[in-house]
């Protein structure tokens, strides 16, 4: 929106052609999230805590966590809210890759906010259930899916992408490229949620997943630095920068808030929501697996509740009585019940991800 | 008496920025990230300077 306004009054004032530049933009956004969840978020705790939208806690949890009902939750409404203002202000809009990660985001975060709301305000505690879940999130999946696929305008758009290597591609054809998308938005949407268990835990390294997002996000858009990394140039790729520093601004701002002792979580609105984001962007800009990469943490959270619930059932099928791998999945919690207190658990796996974003970095340069 | 004449004399509650907060009923993980997110925004502006200019 901002930008058709730079543009209009460029033609008088050429300072204003300064807003052309991506990573300005980028920035801005960044601020402007970051500031609209500052100022917004305490009001938004208030009356989340005043209409008693309070978490409430799996009794079958650490004990340590019971004194966490209660607290003010659905906070992603902030995130999404701030991300949605921000990348409208200052993303290109007539870009259609900026139209498709806000209503995927969007969408995504609707399935979440239903959800939420059935919980904690219709008291209900199965909440939307499973099937209807996944049902409208492979909905939105797959129409992202058909939708890159019929705007693909080179093979590089459709292809898997091999980090580390130079011409390693595997063309997947129509059908296996929407299956890829259907899987990487709707496996990291669940992946976030379920690993949005501690105060911090699902925030902190989506910021840092987000940011590093934009930097491919900027290369792949970019006709010259694609060229010199050996990236595939994505035209009009660049805007997701914009996008990704919303989401790095309003996650940061969010932390705030939601640090131990949290005054307020994010709820599935915010934890699907941020997932489908990321996934939406790694898929436009062909990152697959340098998600894969980043996001380690989301994936080793999802592989430890599959593998726990999976072994949990073999066992009681085979004899009698279900064995568990962890002492407690998602992984979060196995290393909780181990003796780690959560603010140790919490700043170990952002370490974790902070060299996981590093090692996916280094995949720009390293082919 | 004593005690509250020193205490008119100091600007903050504790020493250090980081004892204010927790001196002021911030808890300790609260504080530290809090300061973590505003080292973060400092070094980000700082590194706008590469480009703004």
């Amino acid at each position: 929106m901002l930008l058709a306004l730079a543009q209009w009054l460029a033609e008088d004032v050429r300072t204003f052609s300064v807003f052309n530049y991506i990573t300005l933009r980028a920035l801005m956004a960044a601020m402007t999230s970051l500031l609209i969840s500052f100022m917004v978020g305490p009001w938004m705790i208030r009356k989340l805590a005043a209409m008693k939208i309070g978490q409430s806690v799996r009794s079958d949890g650490p004990q340590t966590h019971l004194i966490k009902a209660g607290t003010p939750t659905m906070g992603g409404a902030l995130i999404l809210t701030s991300v949605a203002i921000s990348t409208l202000l200052w993303a290109d809009l007539h870009n259609a890759y900026v139209w498709v990660v806000l209503l995927t985001t969007l969408g995504v975060g609707a399935i979440g906010w239903v959800d939420d709301y059935r919980k904690v305000v219709h008291r209900n505690p199965d909440g939307l259930s499973a099937k209807a879940k996944m049902f409208w999130q492979s909905l939105i999946a797959l129409a992202v899916g058909l939708f890159l696929l019929q705007h693909a305008s080179l093979p590089a758009h459709t292809e898997l992408i091999v980090p580390f290597f130079k011409h390693l591609v595997f063309p997947l054809g129509a059908l296996g490229f929407i299956v890829l998308v259907y899987l990487v938005i709707v496996g990291t949407s669940n992946a976030v949620n379920l690993t949005d268990g501690l105060d911090g835990l699902a925030i902190m390294p989506t910021v840092m997943v987000a940011s590093a997002l934009a930097i491919f996000a900027y290369v792949a858009g970019h006709a010259g630095f694609s060229a010199y990394l050996g990236e595939p140039a994505i035209p009009g790729a660049g805007e997701l920068a914009v996008f990704c520093a919303a989401i790095a601004g309003a996650g940061l701002a969010f932390l705030w808030f939601n640090a131990y002792p949290a005054e307020v979580f994010m709820g599935d609105v915010g934890a699907l929501a941020l997932g489908a984001a990321l996934g939406t962007v790694a898929v436009i800009i062909r990152q697959e697996l340098v998600l894969f990469i980043m996001g380690g943490v989301f994936v080793v959270e999802a592989v430890s509740v599959m593998l726990q619930v999976s072994w949990f059932k073999y066992t009681k099928k085979k004899y009698g009585t279900g064995k568990r791998i962890l002492l407690m999945a998602p992984l979060h919690h196995h290393f909780e019940q181990k003796g780690w207190k959560e603010t140790q658990v919490v700043v170990r796996f952002w370490i974790i991800t902070m060299l996981l974003v590093l090692i996916g970095l280094a995949t720009l340069k390293l082919r | 008496m004593r005690v509250e004449m020193t205490m008119k004399k100091r600007a903050t509650s504790a020493l250090g920025e980081t004892h204010v907060s927790v001196a002021n009923v911030m808890a300790t993980p609260n504080a530290n990230v809090r300061f973590w997110i505003i080292t973060m925004l400092l070094v980000l502006i700082g590194l706008a300077t590469l480009k703004l200019r």
